[in-house]
This record gives structure tokens, C-alpha cells and sequence, in this order.
């Protein structure tokens, strides 16, 4: 489980996702607020549900969008069942992002 | 025990009322008596989330039956919140209106309605959030990933012999 309390879900995302995937480029933003009075906001009882997240990782290489979606999936989990909802995922090689 | 199990079919697809749309008019087909079209809620004020939604006592035939038979079924199909005409999330609305660029028919069903459903579904792609499209039974991901396939091109080759078959028979 992760930790809750002190860190908010944005930087624990951001810690995990940066740890596992080597990102040479990670930004996770916060778009909850766009989504206030969303049924799944209430029922998690957590305000953090919403994340835009960008990450350019050479992990992502030769794997296609649902493959490299599923794998920023599987890293959070754990935020996934307490109370994340949605993500918004641009994930691209350091290639493609021209980096 | 032949009946028994029709009669849990029959009552398995009534429950869960597939929603069939033309991409131009979002028309719905009543295929035979069994598929019946959805309809939109009778109360916009009342987001379906907060209704009791389990409606259904368990019956021996599973869920992931339907999901794998929907898929198989329907050439382009989408698990989603809300229904293509009312749709109930911005990813939800996105998807739709991506896919009515084309013309294809367009399957729905309303995981708001059954979270039963909704469970079945993330169970059988390992998906676990929504929308989720099918294309001729392949799981091809969510709003994001229909966006770019129809910014690169992909997503039109993808939907060309579906939208082609469309064509003739109309």
C-alpha cells in the first residue's frame, strides 16, 4: 500500500513512476478540480482523482500505446485502489518526444 | 437445464441492454427482441453513481461471457460512462466523438449501470480505467489511445473494411 497522509498522490505518483521507469522527462499534474461533483470523487472519499501525466522514458521502446499504458497502470496500482480514477498518459520514447 | 440456461441468458441481456448506434444518427437497431436498446436516463439531475445499482441476483452465467461475446459481436465496441448520446465523463465524451468521425456502428454499454459490469470488463481487458473500446474483438485501449490512433492516421485503417460494410448496406 502506498503511504497516505503527509505526500500528496501527485508526488507519490511522480516518485514511483520516475523510480521505475528511468524518465528523462515526468510530469503529473492534478486536473481533479476539473472534475469536482464527479460521482467517483465522492465515493472515494479523496479529492485527488484526476492526473494528467506525461513520461518520456526509454522503457518505452519498442512497445505500443496499450503496452506502455498498462505498464504506468501496473506502477500505480495501489494508487489505482484507493481512490485514483482517471489518467490522462502521454508516454513516448526520448526519440519521439525529440529529446 | 437446456431451458434453465436460455432463460438465464434471456434474462442476463435484458438486464444489460446494449445500446447500437449508427455513427451519423445514433439511431438504435432492435437486432431481435433480446437486444434491446438502451435508453437514456429519465433523471438527468440523478447521476447514476449515486443509484443503487445491483439489480441483478447472481445467476450461474458469467459476466465475462457477455463481455467476450459483446466484443466478438459487435465490430466496434465501447464500454463506457453514460450512454454515446448523454455521455456521464470528459474521457467517455472524447472517445464517442472520436468514433463518430467515422461511419461505423458504434455498440455501447453503460458501465454506470452495473458495477458488476463494470468489474467484468476491467477483469477480462486488465484495464482498469474507462472508456474501453474494442475493435473487431481487440482491445485497443482508452480515450488517449483512440485519440492519437486518429490523429496518426491508424485508427481509419483500422475502421476501413468496418466503415466499408457499413457503406453497402445502407
Amino acid at each position: 500500500m502506498a503511504s497516505r497522509g503527509l505526500l500528496s498522490r501527485a508526488s507519490r505518483m511522480k516518485t514511483r513512476l520516475q523510480s521505475a521507469l528511468e524518465a528523462t522527462l515526468i510530469e503529473v499534474e492534478d486536473v481533479s478540480y476539473q472534475h469536482a461533483g464527479h460521482a467517483a470523487v465522492k465515493e472515494s472519499g479523496t479529492n485527488e482523482t484526476h492526473f494528467n501525466v506525461k513520461i518520456v522514458s526509454s522503457k518505452f521502446d519498442g512497445h505500443n500505446l496499450v503496452k506502455r499504458h498498462r505498464m504506468v497502470y501496473e506502477l500505480l496500482s495501489d494508487e489505482l485502489q484507493s481512490g485514483l480514477h482517471a489518467l490522462s498518459i502521454i508516454a513516448k520514447t526520448p526519440k519521439e518526444a525529440g529529446m | 437445464m437446456a431451458r434453465s440456461l436460455s432463460q438465464l441468458l434471456l434474462k442476463r441481456f435484458v438486464a444489460y441492454p446494449l445500446t447500437r448506434s449508427s455513427a451519423i444518427t445514433f439511431r438504435s437497431i432492435n437486432q431481435d427482441e433480446v437486444w434491446y436498446s438502451t435508453s437514456v436516463p429519465s433523471d438527468p439531475d440523478t447521476h447514476e453513481d449515486f443509484r443503487p445499482t445491483s439489480k441483478l441476483e447472481s445467476s450461474g452465467l458469467s459476466l465475462e461471457n457477455i463481455v467476450e461475446q459483446d466484443v466478438k459481436e459487435n465490430p466496434v465496441m465501447i464500454y463506457m460512462k453514460g450512454v454515446p448520446e448523454l455521455p456521464r465523463c470528459g474521457f467517455s465524451s472524447l472517445a464517442v466523438r472520436v468514433l463518430k468521425e467515422y461511419s461505423v456502428p458504434i455498440s455501447a454499454r453503460n458501465i454506470l449501470e452495473d458495477p458488476e459490469l463494470k468489474n467484468a470488463v476491467k477483469a477480462f481487458s486488465h484495464w482498469p480505467t474507462f472508456p474501453q473500446i474494442f475493435i473487431n474483438g481487440e482491445f485497443i485501449g482508452g480515450s488517449d489511445i483512440i485519440l492519437n490512433m486518429h490523429q496518426s492516421g491508424e485508427l481509419k485503417e483500422k475502421l476501413k473494411t468496418i466503415a466499408a460494410n457499413q457503406g453497402k448496406a445502407e
